[in-house]
């Protein structure tokens, strides 16, 4: 079967990441990974496990347009706001890692369909990624929804300079989306670090206060999507709930990382990856229908 | 612009530098911008026909502005610590890619370093390659010179740098590099000279940055008051962008090689009376608190006896025209 | 500033916040604010315990919006300055510190657990911008060793903080730990230090008197102790005994007793005393405001409440993860075959 063509650009520990995980899949093959520098680790690792290189960032692209029909750039918000119009014009499905965030705001497990029918996806925030499956299954099956909270803990050394620097992004980002997806508006996102060492696991609370739950159906809506999200998660657990305390249902869910290039604690930065990676597997199939 | 005392003498004293090649790194910072308009007056007024190369990771809005539509100068985007291989034209290269904005030491201290440390060895490495080179300047820092009297600072001297603190990683990243540089002196024989800049004050700073003469005016236009944290007597001196790119331009030409040279003033002004001048330009009613918090009354000044003696410089624009001019262009761009 | 005054910073209406869920009502703030200001504080700090921004089903909602909370203390302060404790995570500039500029608050304290200094620069940079006192915070300062506490602290100062306070959120400070990390900061930064202190193990008075001998410049209390947990350093009881050791607060004693006596009345519905689990939670090393939630939750599961604070404390669990009690009472009531 003939896979889809994708490069990335952007060789730093994200794109790595995806690399690796790149070649496990059936339905994209990585043709070209692409950055500014061949000495970079990342560029050493893409060159043993022979992939092709090019150290002329987009401008490989450009000069090149037949190298590719997906592109992952993990490069910077500041590059992609460049990169995106190139790409754009190139007829390329562009996946945005990077804070940018101008095209769909994704969640593999709910929105798919809207995902592959534009050009420019990206995967909101890890706390995004961990908390709206499990806020939308309870939304599908419930009414009047007061409130939702998501609370995320990530490993401190998990979270370098960008992230820090961003936090305020970061909590806007994720509340739009949960916006977006259970249509409450009432939203708060809430982010803590944890220095604990050994390194904590991404760990995510979500509640959404409502009265007269039916936890049956929540539960049976919960599991469904459960399945849904470890198909690509495979680090992804409830370790909590749906329990219902002070009139607020309550969820916890647990993300560890696959450890392909990232450290198995960075379960944050591995579900945005594993979810990118879902996303393009099924622009794959769909370009395969066709 | 904002150039002062611009006379004939020193258009003469650069003469040399007509038809030249120049690379600044860091290209898109405060020494590049006033090396620029620097450039385009030498070229446009004085026909130098200068072609000025400016390298740095990405473009900013003032940089493309002012060299929009001009073929004598040439934005290259690259990380400093991707150089490989630079235009094989160049003569002169100025090295100033690196931040010295200590709260992105702070938040980014391996980057900070790495970008010092890896993109001096970048631009060395590179500038082997280059047939034509004739100078190459380092920017290092006054802060290399670490624990010292800093009463009138020699480029002789030698201090100490904690190697306990985080408050070193910019300072020891810059002293590396100077060493680095001298081992590519050393075995290559490539043309180097150092210079260690100490405070400047002057149009196109960001306002915003940490520092206290920043603080003081920003805060005296926005909030009509300055705050001094300690007790007011800490010295320190500033130099105007002008007097510095007449100083690097002639040190291009002029230094030996393997000089180290101070780039700053040495007339000492007291945090105290810095905020009473600020007061008095802006002519308003402005509350100068000293808050008493700490007991610093540190001096930091450089002697610059030897660019004096040596390259024929001097300090031509005072504390109070270079914070006329500051002040008039910051309340505009606050 | 002479080496004998002090600045003592009244967090009796955030911190305290947390004693009565954050129900602080409109009345308890204004009435609260003019004695304030009667007693010549230098501030008073108003909010949700964690701070702006923090009112949440995971730490708990406040009664009052922040604005309203912090509108009714300005109408009501004159000289006496107003605080708010910031905390980058639960608060952001757009929806949080840009309302509290607009209101008129003088004093940003920014906080972050005592390892994360960086992610308050953008925070304090911003306050400062806007030509606010900014404070920087380290919380549950316990959980780091003086030389690490001492390099967030020079972040902070980099990043514009204009004074640097240490917390001792778990209570769990011995006096010696005080004067280790004061002594430390104070030699080494350019900016006044400050100490808070919780009462779990009837130090913080005591450990207050260390930190101002060992240089620290600020000192936060709180009226009848009025906090999370066993409650904060006792404001009116160590204005008193800073006058046995020659320190001048600007405080006047008498009305300070006064307000002593107002509080009783107007803001506390149960006595503040070190009650075991308070004990537990100073010995755990587990910060304080999770009392309440602790025993709520221990009585849902049928768990051992001081067993929950000893595993929070082995986890390293810190401000923000109160989702974790949860977590640990069900694994505790497993273990025990509920």
């Amino acid at each position: 079967m003939q896979k889809l063509k994708a490069c990335i650009l952007g060789t730093g520990n994200i794109g790595t990441d995806l690399l690796i995980k790149i070649m496990r899949s059936p339905y994209i093959e990585c043709s070209m990974f692409v950055g500014r520098n061949l000495k970079s680790k990342g560029m050493s690792k893409a060159l043993s496990l022979g992939i092709t290189l090019s150290d002329k960032g987009i401008d490989a692209i450009i000069e090149n347009p037949n190298c590719c029909d997906l592109v992952f750039d993990a490069t910077s918000a500041a590059s992609h706001f460049e990169h995106a119009p190139i790409l754009e014009k190139l007829n390329k499905i562009t996946i945005d890692m990077t804070p940018a965030k101008i095209g769909i705001l994704t969640i593999p497990a709910v929105n798919l369909e809207e995902a592959i029918n534009g050009n420019n996806v990206n995967m909101i925030t890890c706390g995004g990624q961990a908390s709206i499956p499990i806020a939308y299954a309870i939304s599908q099956v419930t009414q009047n929804i007061q409130y939702i909270e998501v609370v995320s803990t990530i490993a401190s050394k998990s979270a370098g300079h960008g992230t820090r620097i961003n936090i305020d992004e970061y909590i806007e980002t994720t509340e739009k989306a949960i916006s977006k997806f259970t249509k409450c508006d009432n939203v708060k996102s809430i982010i803590n670090l944890n220095p604990a060492i050994p390194s904590i696991d991404m760990n995510t609370t979500i509640f959404v206060k409502v009265d007269n739950p039916n936890l049956d159906s929540i539960k049976k809506s919960i599991d469904a999507m459960y399945t849904k999200i470890k198909r690509y998660v495979s680090g992804y657990e409830i370790i909590l709930g749906p329990v219902y305390d002070n009139g607020v249902i309550i969820v916890t869910v647990r993300v560890q990382g696959n450890g392909d290039y990232l450290p198995k604690y960075a379960g944050n930065l591995d579900i945005i990856n594993c979810a990118a990676i879902a996303v393009a597997e099924e622009f794959a199939k769909n370009k395969i229908k066709d | 612009m904002y150039f002062l005392n611009i006379d004939l003498d020193e258009i003469k004293k650069i003469e040399k530098l007509k038809n030249s090649r120049i690379l600044i790194t860091g290209g898109t910072g405060f020494f590049a911008k006033w090396l620029l308009n620097a450039v385009i007056l030498l070229n446009d007024k004085y026909k130098f026909h200068i072609k000025l190369y400016l390298l740095a990771r990405k473009n900013n809005d003032y940089i493309e502005k002012t060299i929009s539509l001009r073929s004598d100068i040439e934005f290259i985007k690259n990380d400093i610590r991707n150089v490989d291989e630079l235009p094989s034209d160049i003569e002169y290269i100025i090295h100033a890619a690196a931040t010295p904005d200590n709260r992105e030491h702070m938040s980014n201290p391996i980057d900070t370093m790495d970008i010092i440390s890896h993109g001096t060895k970048q631009i060395l490495d590179a500038s082997l390659r280059l047939n034509n080179i004739k100078k190459i300047l380092l920017l290092s820092s006054g802060q290399v010179y670490g624990t010292i009297d800093g009463n009138h600072i020699k480029e002789k001297s030698v201090g100490l740098l904690d190697t306990n603190s985080i408050k070193s990683i910019y300072p020891e990243a810059k002293r590396y590099s100077e060493t680095l540089a001298l081992a590519y002196k050393s075995l290559y024989k490539l043309p180097i000279i150092q210079v260690r800049p100490f405070a400047f004050i002057g149009p196109l700073m960001e306002m915003n940055k940490p520092w206290a003469i920043n603080n003081f005016i920003a805060s005296a236009i926005k909030f009509k008051k300055i705050k001094i944290l300690g007790n007011g007597e800490p010295i320190r001196s500033y130099m105007y962008p002008s007097d510095m790119v007449w100083w690097l331009l002639n040190m291009l030409l002029h230094s030996k090689d393997g000089a180290i040279y101070n780039l700053g003033s040495d007339n000492g002004i007291s945090l105290k009376d810095l905020a009473e001048k600020i007061k008095i330009k802006l002519g308003d009613d402005i509350k100068i608190e000293i808050q008493n918090m700490n007991n610093d009354k540190s001096i930091f000044l450089p002697d610059i006896s030897f660019v004096k003696d040596e390259l024929d410089l001097d300090i031509k624009v005072d504390i109070d025209r270079a914070l006329d001019y500051t002040i008039k262009w910051a309340k505009d761009n606050i | 500033m002479n080496n004998k005054n002090v600045i003592i910073y009244d967090v009796s209406l955030r911190d305290g916040s947390h004693a009565i869920s954050h129900q602080l009502s409109k009345e308890q703030i204004s009435t609260y604010a003019i004695a304030a200001e009667k007693a010549k504080l230098y501030a008073i700090e108003v909010g949700h315990g964690n701070g702006i921004g923090a009112s949440s089903i995971l730490v708990g909602q406040s009664k009052l919006t922040d604005e309203t909370m912090l509108r009714t203390a300005k109408e009501n302060l004159e000289n006496t300055k107003l605080g708010i404790h910031i905390i980058p995570g639960f608060a952001t500039i757009n929806k949080d510190l840009k309302m509290a500029i607009d209101v008129g608050v003088d004093i940003f304290r920014v906080a972050s657990h005592c390892t994360e200094a960086d992610t308050t620069e953008r925070h304090i940079g911003f306050a400062r911008e806007n030509g606010k006192d900014v404070y920087g915070l380290l919380m549950s300062s316990s959980m780091a060793s003086p030389e690490v506490l001492l390099e967030e602290a020079i972040k902070m100062q980099t990043y514009g903080a204009e004074a640097i306070v240490i917390l001792d959120s778990a209570g769990s400070f011995l006096p010696d730990d005080v004067e280790k990390r004061i002594t430390l900061l104070s030699q080494n930064l350019n900016v006044p230090v400050g100490f808070h202190g919780h009462n779990n193990l009837s130090l913080s008075v005591y450990n207050s008197i260390v930190a101002l001998q060992s240089g620290a410049k600020i000192i936060d209390a709180s009226i009848k102790g009025f906090g999370a947990g066993a409650g904060n350093t006792q404001l009116e009881v160590l204005v008193g005994l800073l006058q046995k050791y020659g320190y001048e607060s600007g405080i006047d004693l008498y009305k300070i007793l006064d307000l002593a006596d107002i509080a009783d009345k107007l803001l506390i519905t149960e006595p503040i005393t070190i009650s075991p689990l308070s004990v537990i939670g100073g010995l755990a090393n587990v910060f304080s405001a999770f009392s309440k939630h602790i025993k709520r939750i221990s009585e849902k599961y049928n768990v051992d409440p001081r067993d929950v604070f000893f595993e929070l404390g082995k986890e390293k669990v810190i401000g923000g993860q109160e989702d974790k009690i949860i977590d640990i009472a069900i694994k505790l009531s497993k273990r025990k075959g509920n």
